[in-house]
């Protein structure tokens, strides 16, 4: 009996003990704004117990735990939650709302009149390194290649980026920050300036077509911030090979990975083409230049980046141009341009701190000599000598609020200090621009932010100060629609080159309005932009002396009295989804512009300003053949022309157009291929990329602008260089790490 | 009474022995599920439940090794459906777990090098012209370093026949050289022995899926 009871003791022991593991079942949903969401971790924590929510958000699992326990429920995307639960023998069903959690990936940026060029962010990805060497038409130039984009005109006889009604000086090029001088080699009237900087030096880019953050001033219309590369994955030696141009560089990455340093060399001479092409342009001294550049890039041990680079260059070049004024058969022109930049930039995190500080220092010659041919005997030569140095310090401090929420602040200085002699002449301009700047990035929800910034700025020269307020907001409409809105007010000094004579001068003044609603899913993107801009204290020139057989007088600034406006639409769609290994992009500006400024009589519709612009883009790859074929077609309307004259109305001197008219359309067709033969060979020691590239296929005679002569009877069209143009080029890069690997690996 | 209580104690004890065993026991389940597994949600599910056993067992390298390994086959086969925008994200992933193993497992764990690896060609796909030069250099490092560790290895021998295989001709890939790469895969894999019922083992099946293939 006793037995008995003990073994029934035993069984109702073991049966509780057993009981106690029994199953219990947990079930719920889980949701984010009512709506079930999928793939959220449910952990009973402490235990292996868990789920994954279904696509309606449901989870269901089974656990033999008891007692106090508490439920868990993750997701990259959202806030973490837990909660508490007793598990005793019922089954529990339990509800959560879960919170979003604010990120950088999921957050909206703000987009309004920036264009952002790199891998950061995929919804802006537009304009890449890549994207510019693969633009036929482009050059291989990064100003070149936003031309393409919307915005920015087709402005052929003069460098600098004309944005939006603005001219090419009132936007500015920024390297890590750093304001870059002379960006533009040097050039003569009617021929632009290329660029000094090799697009490979930048690894992405913000390019911004108005509305710009308070960090960068200065510029009336616009600002392209380009951001310099990192230390390079692999040691290389480069050379590039055509018949205009020779250069080779070398890249050495230290072996821990952890420091870096290269220089380039390079030389170009156009003669040998302008045996086989037929020029417009009768260049007397063949375009020739000289350039040399160095860097070194640093990783602290504390985690800093320190970055410099330095480049040197020359440039000449001579052209001939059938005189417009009676007593000389020829114009002459020859420039001798010397260029120097150099730019140091340290990046550093402290805590929560980011400091990002960046120095620059250039020099910039420009030699013009002026003269007149007549029966083949040269008259005497008229030098303008301009020498400008530059410095520039920048500062910026940073302090993350949230992930996606911080403030920024710094001081800038701009120093420039230029020397031009002219025939008796001398002239010493300096000045120096002071600013300081604050701004905060305001993230309310991944759906939600807004920017707003100040900038205050102050000019040695002009001893005047001004005040910038700045701000930009975004808000997600749908799953893949943005809108934003950006409005800002921009101060930028006169330019130096119309300063040749004592003048009250105050700042010139823009304000801009922009609303850009934008559709960015994968391989595609549209956007469609709105803008207003308002110009006042534009400066007004009169002409204080003519240059001997040159058409263009010297001028020099009077008063702040121009104005004027810009409005117009864009458009961009870009898409590399449709049609496999095709990317194309179309783009249209329409503008609509007018100002009175400079000599101006009335308000113009500008002479850099066409109405209408626009580009299609296409790249096809083809992997079988290993080659590239490019296509891009600019068709921009006629842009107005303006022959301005003074002349004498009881004393007073006036400024009237004695000629005018619009020139016709411009239209190029643009042709390039790459060939890639070493692509995706594993054991290749050198990469090598073939380009073949032909601008204005059709050789369409395109023109931009007159001449007239000073009494305004003659004149003569402003054509480019040559119609069309043919360029062969072949760079091979060898890895050296990689040989060195293949080396040790078969050893 | 001594010999009932002695039972007791013995059923106790089988229990809890039971409960030791535990997570060999989820682990081998788990385990037996990546087979399974087709779609990218039965991965993420499956990189949950890893997630899972990694938190309660802090000092393993296994959970966070198949955790991310549930990852990188959800991006891979997020990438034959050709959703490659959102592959960072996946990558992120599973760099996170890998990077929890290593610090457990050594940085002589060829079998995670091999997973970053893999988890570098997932970021690659993104934007394979642009990334060619940094992840996919990335990846090729990974590979050496999980090849040098461990020649022997199946699975790198496998990743390795597959990159070949699906590398158009003109790059240096081959559908033959990458089926005698198989085969060669193989031939490893009936030569290995893991190191236990545990430690990753995966990779057969496909190899054999891509012998049994007729080639074209």
């Amino acid at each position: 009996m006793k037995t008995r009871q003990q073994r029934l003791l035993f069984l109702i022991t073991l049966l509780s003990f057993c009981v106690s593991y029994a199953q219990v079942k947990i079930t719920g949903r889980v949701t984010f704004r009512n709506k079930g969401i999928g793939e959220i971790n449910v952990t009973l924590k402490g235990t292996y117990d868990g789920a994954t929510t279904d696509s309606n958000g449901k989870f269901s699992f089974e656990t033999s735990e008891k007692g106090n326990h508490t439920l868990s429920f993750t997701h990259p995307k959202y806030n973490d939650i837990e909660k508490q639960i007793v598990i005793e023998n019922q089954d529990i069903s339990l509800d959560a709302e879960l919170k979003e959690q604010i990120n950088e990936i999921d957050a909206v940026v703000i987009s309004a009149g920036a264009i952002e060029a790199s891998d950061r962010k995929r919804a802006t990805a537009l304009l890449t390194p890549i994207d510019i060497y693969t633009t036929a038409g482009a050059d291989g130039q990064i100003s070149s290649a936003l031309t393409y984009l919307p915005g920015v005109q087709k402005v052929g006889e003069s460098e600098g980026l004309f944005i939006r009604g603005g001219t090419g000086t009132e936007s500015r090029i920024f390297m890590d920050g750093s304001l870059i001088n002379n960006y533009f080699s040097s050039s003569v009237p009617g021929i632009a300036g290329r660029d000094r900087f090799n697009t490979s030096l930048f690894k992405g880019n913000v390019f911004s077509s108005g509305g710009y953050s308070a960090l960068y001033g200065q510029a009336l219309s616009g600002a392209l911030m380009l951001e310099s590369v990192d230390l390079p994955d692999q040691s290389s030696y480069d050379f590039g090979i055509s018949p205009i141009f020779l250069n080779a560089g070398f890249q050495k990455l230290s072996g821990d990975k952890n420091h870096s340093y290269g220089a380039t060399l390079g030389y170009s001479l156009l003669s040998l083409m302008q045996k086989v092409l037929n020029f417009n342009t009768d260049f007397i001294d063949a375009p020739q230049g000289f350039n040399g550049d160095a860097n070194f890039r640093i990783k602290t041990k504390s985690g800093g980046f320190l970055k410099y680079y330095g480049m040197y260059d020359t440039n000449k070049m001579g052209v001939r141009t059938e005189s417009l004024e009676p007593g000389s058969d020829y114009a002459l022109v020859r420039i001798n341009g010397k260029n120097t930049y150099h730019n140091l930039s340290f990046k550093q995190k402290f805590g929560k701190y980011l400091l990002n500080t960046g120095a620059s220092y250039s020099y910039n010659r420009s030699d013009l000599n002026f003269s007149g041919e007549t029966n083949t005997i040269e008259t005497d030569k008229t030098q303008l000598l301009t020498d400008g140095n530059y410095i520039n310090f920048k500062a910026v401090l940073e302090r993350k609020i949230n992930k996606i929420s911080a403030v920024r602040g710094g001081f800038e200085l701009n120093s420039t200090d230029e020397k031009l002699k002219f025939e008796e002449v001398n002239k010493h301009y300096q000045d120096l621009i002071s600013s300081v700047f604050a701004e905060t990035d305001l993230g309310f929800s991944n759906e939600f932010s807004a920017k707003i910034g100040i900038r205050a700025e102050n000019s040695s020269f002009l001893n005047k100060s001004n005040i910038a307020p700045r701000f930009a907001l975004a808000y997600r409409l749908a799953k893949n629609w943005t809108t934003s809105f950006a409005y800002g007010l921009f101060y930028q000094n006169p330019e130096s080159k119309y300063i040749n004579g004592p003048a009250h001068l105050d700042f010139q003044k823009s304000q801009h309005y922009i609303l850009q609603v934008q559709r960015a899913s994968e391989g595609r993107s549209l956007r469609f932009e709105a803008f207003y801009k308002k110009y006042d204290q534009l400066i007004k020139v009169r002409n204080i002396a003519n240059i001997e057989n040159q058409n263009q007088p010297v001028q020099t600034a009077i008063n702040n009295d121009g104005f004027g406006y810009a409005k117009g639409l864009e458009l961009f769609w870009r898409d590399k989804k449709t049609f496999e290994n095709i990317d194309y992009w179309i783009s249209y500006s329409f503008l609509d512009s007018k100002r009175d400024f400079m000599n101006y009589p009335v308000s113009l519709k500008p002479n850099f300003a066409s109405e209408h612009t626009l580009s299609v883009v296409g790249k096809r790859f083809i992997p079988e053949w290993k080659l590239g074929v490019n296509l891009s077609y600019t068709y921009a309307k006629g842009r107005p022309y303006y022959d301005i004259a003074t002349k004498d109305i009881n004393g007073n001197v006036v400024n009237f157009t004695r000629n005018e008219g619009r020139l016709k359309d411009y239209n190029a067709l643009n042709l390039s291929f790459n060939y890639l033969p070493n692509l995706g060979k594993k054991d290749a020691k050198a990469f090598t990329v073939f380009v073949l590239s032909i601008s204005n296929v059709l050789g369409t005679k395109n023109m931009y602008g007159y001449n007239f002569s000073q009494d305004g009877s003659r004149s003569s069209a402003i054509v480019p260089p040559i119609n069309t143009f043919v360029f062969v080029g072949a760079f091979i890069s060898f890895g050296v790490d990689k040989t060195q690997d293949a080396i040790n690996n078969n050893l | 009474m001594k010999k009932y209580l002695l039972s007791f104690a013995l059923v106790c004890m089988s229990l809890t022995a039971f409960a030791q065993s535990d997570y060999e026991k989820i682990m081998s389940e788990k385990i037996a599920k990546i087979e399974t597994c087709k779609t990218p949600e039965d991965f993420q599910a499956l990189a949950n439940d890893f997630q899972r056993i990694e938190s309660k067992e802090s000092g393993k390298w296994l959970p966070s090794y198949y955790a991310a390994f549930s990852y990188i086959q959800k991006g891979r086969v997020m990438m034959r459906e050709g959703k490659t925008q959102d592959l960072d994200e996946v990558a992120n992933q599973a760099e996170k777990h890998l990077a929890n193993a290593q610090n457990l497992a050594g940085a002589d764990n060829a079998e995670i090098h091999l997973l970053r690896k893999m988890a570098y060609s997932l970021r690659m796909m993104v934007n394979p012209q642009q990334r060619y030069m940094t992840d996919g250099m990335k990846a090729a490092e990974e590979l050496q370093i999980a090849e040098k560790l461990d020649p022997g290895n199946p699975r790198i021998a496998l990743i390795k026949a597959e990159d070949t295989y699906f590398t158009p001709e003109q790059y240096g890939g081959s559908k033959t050289k990458g089926l005698e790469m198989f085969k060669k895969s193989l031939e490893q894999y009936n030569a290995y022995k893991p190191k236990s019922s545990m430690d990753p083992n995966w990779g057969r099946g496909e190899a054999e899926y891509f012998i049994s293939q007729p080639v074209k």
